[in-house]
């Protein structure tokens, strides 16, 4: 069994914030007494990946997952815990430790705005001590997977926001770390330039097998690429598993969903009607009912069609944050 | 087909509204000016050093000229060159503008589109903002005008009767310069290189207001041409006025140079105004 | 992997920024215009401020028109020498503290304090570079005499050790930003202060000079180098102007690691 190439073990960052109130007297009174709060933005918590894992971080803004990011690039002292990288300790920048990993911001950019990104991407050549050979290799790899041809000879200003987030990935790799941070990089995107970078993630880890820390707000990118799946919310992490074992655990649901051949038809008797549209239903069941539901429905009813299916992993993950970390899923 | 009756029309420039709301208006403006200034307090006091520099420096130098040459310089000694000095600081400090800086900003931000959809001029919000910022720095201000007295020992030489007309010339000049700057600042409707053009004009200004030098001292031909400009009456005149350097004569033709420029300035103002208009919608804001 | 430190990599990592900042300006081919109208601006300032002067009086402070002509040469070419490197780079850094991308330098593995100071050249502006050359030479020919080998190396070292010291006191300011967020207007404190440079700060009441000394450096960017430039310049002020060199670069170098800690937020 080979060596994580990331643990954390109960790191957490605590900040304190000042608040105050509305209003030209409260400005003026916040001048000599302000009001303080300790946020636990991470609270404390334990991580292992193993090299060549592409692992995605769940929650809501603010949930703690960019502070995470952050801790384990070196860019911030955490309060509590530690953490190891690559066998460094990450807030200790030290070169070797830079020159290996990456770290990419959805709608944050490091390309320099007025030039051309084949231009900017010269400064991480000589920053990274790449030698010609392999920057030219690399570069010509990544603009085959990323389809950036035409993209790296205009100005970054005159690109849409996919196109530069794929010019910035691509200028994030280019020294060909071996872990990946990628923070929220679909961010803002529209559904073709997501998929796409969703692709290249993926082959990039196939080919390099990187290990990628992915977060996100977004399902869509999990599904996509994660086997496993960690949910991180209010500082702790809910979850850590694959996306099955999430399914099973916290959606005891299915949805079965049936097209009646005779018209409308009230079907509350069989399990909760969440949707009707026409011919269409759509029924809430527990999931150790559902073959005996879907045999009686087939039985008692003209029935054109009939499946089933989970419910959309978004309404599990928003069940989980409703709920909380009490695992009260009984119901 | 029978005609619809029509929309009352009302073009942007028509100041129609009442004393007593424009009054209330006017507090909401402030109330929000004082809110955001206080938030950049640090940033005031860094501007206001600037402010207070300037003629500081141009005092010292004309002192140390002064001295060299047996103690004054076409009729101002050290101290007469202080009482100057620290009097244009004062006046430069209540009637400047920096709106010309601020146009160029908001129009390429698109801030501009939010002010045009308001039923009122916004001119007004400019002027409400400049007030407050005067008020905010005055309380600093002040002390240092105190703390510059006792350094430089300045003779003032004002009379009673200047001090009355210095009133009313401060607001006129205040007025004056105000909407001079709002002028200038239009121009960002034409051009993106308003900034080259807002530092023309304070060359102009450092040359004929009376900063680089009190006017008196300049070349004959330089003070020729202040006589043809703005800049002489609206900041050099009430400086001037105040120190005790004119005559009633002079000060009551002051006065009535500052209301003809103001009136050559107001009509500069709504031709270029409603020109800037026309030209922000047909490119669209 | 060649190692990623070392002086030949610092003078790479110039090298590849100064070629970037070419390319971005090359972008904006009319700024090269507006730069020499603001050129012309200040030089009319200058030169007009010292002409009115010249009117009523022979000399300023022991200073003849010829030498207060260089001292105008020495305020451009420093003020040029500023706004090319210096402002650029910690105007950036700045932003980038506020903007949170600043994140960007400190994943890379260099020194990150390099990468904030020369990540901007704004090439337009040296101009002003020019200028203060061409005035300077102007001046010497009026000043005429000899100029010896020790007088030139002391003019040089002069100058050298005023940028130093502006650097680092730039640097300094602009790590504020690590502790207070809203700050972009700190370095207008020097550019206020810097048109007091226009006029030699001997002339200024003690109070001022102090401040104008110690506090803002502005009398070795502009006084110190124009003394040395007209030959005027003695021993312990030159070695005073390193010493103080010496010190702000490190003084620079610790507040900038101490920055960064409270920037991650490392206990103290």
């Amino acid at each position: 069994m080979s060596q994580p190439v990331i643990q954390l073990q109960q790191l957490g960052k605590h900040y304190t914030i000042h608040e105050r109130e509305a209003g030209t007297m409260a400005a003026v009174r916040s001048l000599f007494k302000r009001r303080q709060r300790v946020v636990k933005a991470v609270d404390g918590i334990d991580l292992t990946l193993n090299p060549g894992e592409v692992v995605g971080f769940l929650g809501a803004n603010g949930a703690g997952k960019t502070t995470t990011l952050k801790m384990l690039s070196g860019l911030l002292h955490p309060t509590i815990g530690q953490a190891q990288v690559l066998g460094f300790q990450p807030w200790k920048r030290e070169r070797e430790f830079l020159a290996n990993i990456t770290l990419v911001m959805g709608q944050r950019n490091q390309l320099v705005w007025d030039i051309p990104a084949a231009d900017s991407f010269e400064l991480n050549r000589v920053i990274f001590r790449i030698p010609p050979r392999q920057y030219r290799e690399t570069l010509d790899e990544l603009v085959e997977l990323l389809d950036l041809a035409e993209l790296i000879r205009k100005p970054v200003r005159n690109l849409s926001l996919g196109e530069r987030m794929k010019c910035e990935i691509a200028g994030a790799l280019l020294h060909r770390p071996q872990v990946l941070f990628l923070d929220e990089p679909t961010l803002g995107l529209d559904v073709t330039a997501q998929r796409r970078i969703r692709r290249f993630i993926a082959e990039y880890n196939r080919r390099h097998q990187a290990t990628v820390l992915l977060t996100s707000h977004y399902m869509a990118d999990v599904e996509a690429l994660c086997e496993r799946v960690v949910i991180i919310d209010h500082g702790k992490i809910l979850f850590d598993g694959d996306l099955a074992a999430l399914v099973k655990r916290f959606s005891p649901h299915k949805t079965i969903t049936v097209e009646l051949a005779a018209g409308r038809q009230d079907l509350s008797a069989y399990g909760e009607v969440i949707e009707v549209s026409g011919a269409h239903v759509s029924l809430r069941v527990p999931q150790a009912e559902t073959p005996e539901v879907a045999g009686r429905l087939l039985a008692d009813l003209p029935i054109t069609d009939l499946t089933v299916a989970d419910p959309p992993i978004e309404a599990i993950i928003d069940e989980i944050f409703i709920r909380g970390a009490s695992n009260d899923f009984s119901a | 087909m029978t005609s619809l009756p029509k929309a009352r029309s009302r073009t942007i420039s028509r100041l129609s509204m009442s004393p007593l709301v424009l009054a209330q208006v006017y507090r909401a403006f402030f109330q929000i000016s004082f809110a955001i200034q206080l938030q950049y307090r640090a940033s005031m006091i860094i501007w206001l050093l600037g402010i207070i520099l300037r003629p500081v420096i141009y005092l010292v130098v004309w002192s140390t000229v002064a001295r060299s040459t047996g103690g004054s310089v076409g009729g101002f000694t050290p101290e007469d060159f202080a009482a100057y000095y620290i009097i244009f600081m004062v006046v430069d400090h209540l009637t400047f503008t920096w709106i010309m800086w601020e146009y160029d900003y908001r129009i390429r931000m698109g801030d501009f589109s939010v002010m045009l959809l308001r039923p009122i001029h916004p001119v007004h919000g400019d002027i409400a903002d400049n007030i407050a910022y005067k008020l905010l720095t005055l309380v600093i201000l002040l002390p240092v005008v105190a703390l510059l007295i006792w350094l430089f020992t300045p003779v003032f030489q004002m009379e009673w009767w200047a001090v009355l007309t210095f009133i009313p010339a401060l607001g006129l000049s205040f007025l004056g310069r105000f909407l001079l700057g709002w002028t200038l600042a239009m121009l960002a409707f034409w051009t993106t290189r308003i900034a080259a053009l807002n530092e023309s004009f304070f060359v102009l200004e450092l040359f004929f207001a009376g900063r680089l030098a009190p006017l008196a001292i300049m070349p004959v031909f330089l003070q020729s041409a202040a006589n043809l400009l703005p800049f002489k009456w609206l900041v050099a005149f009430p400086v001037e006025l105040l120190q005790g350097l004119l005559t009633p004569r002079e000060a009551l033709f002051g006065l009535g140079m500052q209301l003809f420029w103001l009136g050559i300035i107001l009509v500069m103002m709504r031709l270029i105004w409603q020109a800037g208009i026309r030209r922000y919608a047909a490119f669209g804001g | 992997m060649p190692p990623l430190a070392g002086s030949m990599q610092v003078l790479r990592i110039i090298a590849i920024s100064l070629r970037l900042s070419v390319l971005v300006e090359l972008e904006y081919r009319a700024n090269f215009f507006t730069q020499i109208l603001q050129s012309i601006l200040t030089l009319l300032v200058s030169l007009g401020g010292l002409y009115i002067v010249f009117t009523h009086t022979e000399t300023l402070g022991g200073w003849l028109p010829a030498e207060l002509v260089a001292l105008v040469g020495i305020f451009t070419l420093m003020g040029g020498v500023i706004r090319v490197v210096i402002q650029p780079g910690m105007q950036q850094f700045m932003e980038d503290v506020r903007r949170g991308t600043l994140d960007f330098k400190l994943t890379k593995p260099a020194d990150a304090q390099l990468l904030v100071s020369v990540q901007r050249f704004q090439i337009w502006q040296g101009i002003d570079i020019v200028i203060g050359l061409i005035i300077l030479g102007v001046a010497a020919v009026q000043l005429g005499g000899v100029v010896g080998g020790w007088q030139a190396l002391g003019f040089v070292i002069a100058l050298l050790s005023g940028v130093a010291i502006v650097y680092s006191f730039w640097m300094i300011l602009a790590c504020i930003s690590f502790w207070a967020v809203k700050v972009e207007n700190i370095l207008v404190i020097f550019q206020a202060m810097y048109q007091a440079g226009r006029w030699p700060i001997t002339i200024y009441p003690l109070w001022l000079r102090s401040i104008l000394t110690f506090l803002v450096p502005i009398a070795f960017a502009v006084t110190v180098p124009a003394t040395a430039f007209v030959g005027r310049l003695d021993w312990p002020t030159l070695l005073g102007a390193i010493a103080l060199a010496i010190v702000l670069l490190l003084a620079a170098r610790l507040i900038w690691l101490v920055g960064i800690r409270q920037y991650s937020g490392a206990s103290a």
